[in-house]
């Protein structure tokens, strides 16, 4: 017996093995294919966040020599000397702006000082003692020719605050993009301090784009309830046909819809001339519906108001209806025997539908971006903003980064209760 | 049973599906050709599991399956060419009746005239002319169950397995189909290996019945033989109703015992040979029980305690202390009324030994 | 009382959730270059009703180019989400998969994650191997984003398949691909087409990837109308949302249609000790 059953394990091994090597096998294309065009990029980005490579490539030599300096006095020669020669360079293969761009946000004004440096270097050529002929021959060792130079240049290369920023704008990996998407930033010193409440961006932004996501989430539930209690109380036909109009928006075009509501909500567009039209407003005060904070919720909300109804009809769809009707001729009015009967067992409907709801809309980009104005922005529209305009794609990594640490934390907690695999479509 | 030639054999054949636990251990069993064999045992015995491994679905983790003296563990189910109904039916939804049944027929690339005729005549077979154009959707399930039914056979496959069939049809459907079954078996001879868990279904169809118990075969019969001279417990209790005594040999005289069952002192008709001080489980159907015997008419005759009664109109179950026991069922028919025995009554049993089995115990058997 | 009231909530909500994408066809049909109805169109006067913007849209070469790159873009990206996502659909639904639900988070991911960020990321990785403003850039970015739907479609499908299926067709002598074929397949292709259905929707309406990653030659119909809506304004706009509105209506009609004959697989009733 003990032979039969050693055979039975040594049999199983090798065909339950078999088995899941298939299964792994089948899936594999596609995790690689993820992995590679989805996984690796956000990982590029979280990268780009915190990597700043362009001031430590293009002043190699002169960080190196910094990094001994106590920052007390002013470098030495050799620092002078091995920064002079790297910006003349960075100006010859045209990394220069990056690089004083960089460095400036440390300390403002040293853009100008960078390229007037490399301006005046190109004139004076590779070496100061050329133009001097007179003093040709080995200079003394306290000489500090380059020294001279760059301080006749420009005072600032007499003070220990531009090395510092040079220094600190020369980190290969700094935290410095999220500290400023947090709002806070770091003295040429080194120490954290928050930005003074007039200076702060992001954290407000954010505050208000978890805000707005939530209010839209209420809405969405609000709205969504009432008519998923009514589809999945509906005989199947009409519940069929109910589902259909659900389904309508989740079909059409992004795009489609929130063009269809900035026909409906501007100055000219046909809710103000109705109401022009039935007296209830002036020409002259017609409402201001879009391209503000109100544009962007009413397109938000009926954009994602599928999400809610969809989730919240399946759950409602499998509780029996002669629940409410037991509860109700226990003598209970409607409203008790809802409360404590049936919305209870529309719990998981409610968390799956809310929690999907707020993850897509804190996302969101291109309702605000299209109906939201000045004032309607949320956080996407920023990161679109630092990766289109102001080009600071650290930023814009960042923040990046942060909206997807929400994203990540809000998706296991829909994980652990509803279960991704459970999810159903349309 | 000789002279006839043997369909399918298994030599013992052991299957465990997670290395550990054998769920079929040491099966040895033989089907003749044109048999209606059933596999009959509580769930999880392992019946499916022999089935899968006859069908190729399964392969033995030990042992060897024959067809017809062929061994079959490297042959894929495909090229085994028998015919399966599965209890769910498994007929192909997006299908028609006619195109179900034309499927093996296609897939063994018979022309088409060949194959329409063949459809025609099994579904006529089970009476389901004129259904080639239904979608299974559009059938009942008594209708599905003979679709299934007349696509394992359209092929003419000479072996038949059949799991639970009519495990999802109400009652009156399912004595129906059983004798459906039964007809259409012994039409074309086919040898049919069938699967159930309800005695009754066995007893009704089957030429034999391998009575299965925890992975084992504990005893295969014809059904009467089965009942009437069950060799194990555990067959005794599982075919039709038994009472179970349990006592030692106190002498042995050809095939009659006594033994001691702790109170009393019980004859009994000794199924396998037993010595002196062995212990043995005596069984004895409550139908063979006489009550308040002729005095000196049985040469079993006990005192019993009446502890309850249940009137089942044509026929009284009575359950009495005797011989050890506070469980003995007894079945008296209906033919004096209501009334004949009372509670808490004292009367007299008597039965013959020929009527109580004397049975090697199984936990003996468990050990060994 | 209350039902009532709580039927003119619905019915309420209801036309909040379709008279927007309504209200746009009949002025896509404005003869003025106006967003709004004119005198003459409440009027019912021919004269206020035209085809000039269907017009001026089938004539323009950028919109033209714009339907082919969304159609090359979105049917390419389709493809190869359909192939990956079958297929491990079909290792996921394995009992013996291993890993399972981590290998299922992973896969469905790109749904969830917010496209801005995604589309970030892409438009760092891509630029840096060169298939920034490309079309194969967004077709693989595309497919990423629209595998999930896939992925979850036909899980749920194959959840649904009776097993029983396959053995009953090899008990009745089909091999392994010829069972595949015959059986299986038929049975799960009305999810799969679904999950392709859904693929391409997502790639058609895609705009953000577009906006980061695709060049002059990349433009396609979403990201023209982004433009539309941002820059020149035009009633042309309503007559392609028209247009799209139409195609929205028929891929949700056969993806209802296939759903109702998907469901022709009987549920697998059968015990898990025979599954
Ligand atoms: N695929 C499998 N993997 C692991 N264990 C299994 C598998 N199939 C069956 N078993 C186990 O093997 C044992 C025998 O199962 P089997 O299905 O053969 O029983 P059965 O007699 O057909 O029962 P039932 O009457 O309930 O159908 C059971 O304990 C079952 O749990
Ligand atoms: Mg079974």
């Amino acid at each position: 017996m003990p032979g039969v059953i050693a055979e039975a394990g040594r049999s199983r091994l090798s065909s339950s093995f078999l088995r899941s090597l298939k299964a792994w096998l089948l899936v594999l294309p596609l995790l690689a294919f993820i992995g590679v065009t989805f996984i690796v990029p956000l990982g590029s980005m979280l990268t780009r966040s915190v990597h700043a490579p362009v001031v430590a490539d293009a002043l190699p030599e002169t960080l190196a020599l910094l990094r001994s300096w106590d920052a007390a006095g002013l470098p030495g020669e050799a620092v002078y000397a091995a920064a002079a020669r790297e910006i003349r360079t960075a100006r010859e293969t045209r990394t220069l702006g990056q690089v004083a761009t960089r460095i400036n946000r440390l300390k403002s004004g040293l853009r100008g000082v960078l390229s007037r440096t490399a301006r005046q270097l190109r004139s004076i050529g590779p070496r100061p003692g050329d133009h001097e002929p007179e003093r040709a021959g080995q200079p003394p060792d306290d000489a500090t020719p380059w020294r001279d130079t760059l301080l006749g240049i420009d005072d600032a290369w007499g003070e220990a605050d531009t090395w510092l920023a040079i220094r600190r704008a020369g980190e290969r990996f700094t935290a410095r993009h999220y500290l400023n998407a947090l709002d806070l930033t770091q003295s040429v010193d080194g120490g954290v301090v928050a930005q003074p409440p007039e200076l702060r961006i992001y954290l407000p932004l954010l505050g208000r784009t978890l805000l707005v996501s939530l209010a839209i989430t209420v809405l969405c539930l609000v709205l969504g309830y009432p008519v998923a209690y009514l589809i999945a109380q509906a005989p199947p036909k009409r519940a069929n046909l109910l589902l259909l109009l659900v389904l309508v928006p989740f079909w059409t075009s992004l795009l489609v819809r929130t063009t269809s509501w900035i026909v409906l909500l501007q100055s000219q567009g046909v809710v103000n001339d109705l109401l022009v039209a039935a007296g209830l407003l002036g020409d002259e005060d017609r409402l201001a519906m879009i391209y503000n904070m109100t544009g962007t919720m009413v397109a938000m909300t009926h954009v994602l108001l599928p999400f809610m109804v969809l989730p919240l009809y399946s759950v409602m769809r499998t509780i029996p209806p002669h629940y409410m009707r037991a509860a109700t001729s226990l003598g209970g009015t409607f409203f008790q025997a809802f409360r404590r009967v049936y919305w209870p067992q529309t719990l998981p409907g409610v968390g799956a539908g809310s929690l999907l709801v707020f993850i897509l809309a804190i996302g969101y980009y291109i309702t605000p971006a299209l109906v939201g104005g000045r004032t309607g922005q949320l956080i996407s529209n920023m990161i679109a903003y630092h990766m289109q305009q102001s080009l600071n794609w650290g930023l814009a990594a960042a923040l990046g980064g942060l909206l997807l640490v929400c994203v990540v934390a809000l998706y296991l907690v829909f994980d652990r209760l509803v279960g991704v695999d459970r999810m159903r479509l349309g | 049973m000789s002279g006839k030639t043997v369909h399918v054999e298994f030599e013992g054949v052991n299957k465990s599906y997670d290395g550990r636990k054998l769920v079929v251990r040491d099966l040895n069993l033989r089907v003749e050709e044109g048999e209606f064999l059933t596999l009959l045992g509580p769930s999880g015995s392992g019946k499916t599991t022999c089935l899968m491994m006859l069908a190729g679905f399964e392969d033995p983790t030990g042992g060897v399956i024959r067809i017809f003296g062929d061994s079959v563990g490297k042959v894929p189910p495909r090229r085994r060419n028998i015919g399966m109904v599965f209890q769910n039916y498994a007929l192909f939804p997006h299908l028609s009746v006619g195109e179900n049944l034309a499927y093996p027929l296609e897939v063994r690339r018979i022309e088409r005239a060949g194959v329409v005729e063949r459809v025609r005549r099994a579904l006529r077979l089970v009476r389901l002319e004129g259904f080639e154009g239904r979608r299974p959707g559009e059938l009942s399930g008594g209708q599905q169950q003979r679709v299934a039914i007349a696509r394992a056979l359209v092929f003419e496959p000479r072996l038949v397995l059949m799991d639970e069939p009519l495990g999802a049809l109400d009652r009156r459907l399912r004595e129906e189909m059983q004798y459906e079954i039964r007809r259409i078996q012994r039409t074309l001879g086919v040898t049919v290996v069938y699967v159930t868990h309800d005695q009754q279904e066995a007893m009704a169809m089957s030429d034999r019945v391998a009575v299965f118990n925890r992975g084992r075969i504990e005893q295969v019969a014809p059904p009467e033989v089965l009942y009437e001279e069950p060799e194990r417990g555990f067959v005794a209790t599982f075919i039709g109703d038994n009472n179970l005594l349990f006592g030692r040999v106190l002498g042995v005289e050809r095939d009659i015992c006594e033994a001691d069952t702790g109170t009393d002192v019980v004859k009994a008709f000794l199924v396998a040979p037993r010595g002196v001080g062995d212990r043995v489980t005596l069984a004895i159907r409550p139908e063979r029980v006489a009550l308040d015997p002729e005095p000196g008419r049985y040469s079993n005759e006990f005192e019993a305690q009446v502890d309850d009664i249940a009137f089942l109109g044509d026929h009284l179950r009575v359950r009495l202390t005797v011989c050890g026991s506070t469980d003995f069922v007894i079945k008296i028919a209906n033919t004096v009324g209501h009334g004949a025995v009372l509670e808490d009554d004292r009367v007299r049993i008597g039965f013959t030994p020929l009527d109580c089995r004397a049975l090697v115990p199984d936990e003996e058997r468990e050990e060994g | 009382m209350g039902r009532l009231l709580h039927v003119a909530f619905c019915a309420a909500v209801f036309v909040f959730l379709v008279a927007p994408i309504l209200v746009i066809v009949p002025l896509s049909f404005n003869a003025e270059p106006y967003f709004t109805f004119t005198d003459g169109m409440l009027r019912l006067d021919a004269d206020a009703w035209s085809l000039r913007w269907y017009e001026a849209v089938a004539g323009d070469g950028e919109w033209r180019r714009a339907l082919v790159n969304s159609l090359v873009i979105g049917v390419s990206a389709t493809v190869l989400a359909t192939v990956l996502g079958v297929l491990a659909a079909l290792g996921l639904a394995s009992p013996a998969m291993p890993g399972r639900a981590v290998v299922m988070s992973v896969v469905i991911s790109p749904m969830v994650t917010p496209v801005i960020v995604a589309a970030a990321g892409m438009f760092f990785f891509y630029s840096s191997i060169g298939l920034a403003q490309t079309h194969l850039g967004l077709i693989l970015a595309h497919a990423a984003l629209g595998t999930p739907f896939v992925v979850i479609t036909v899980t749920a499908t194959l959840a649904g398949f009776n097993h029983d299926l396959t053995r009953a067709a090899a008990s009745l002598g089909a091999g392994p691909w010829y069972a595949f074929r015959s059986v299986q397949l038929p049975l799960v292709l009305p999810g799969i087409v679904s999950g392709a259905l859904f693929a391409f929707a997502t790639s058609f309406d895609e705009v953000v990837t577009v906006l980061f990653m695709g060049g002059v030659e990349q433009r396609t119909v979403p990201r023209e109308m982004w433009a539309g809506v941002r820059e020149q304004i035009s009633p042309a706009i309503l007559a392609v949302a028209t247009f799209l509105i139409a195609f929205a209506l028929l891929l949700m009609g056969l993806v209802q249609w296939l759903r109702g004959r998907g469901s022709g697989s009987e549920p697998a009733a059968r015990d898990a000790a025979t599954a």
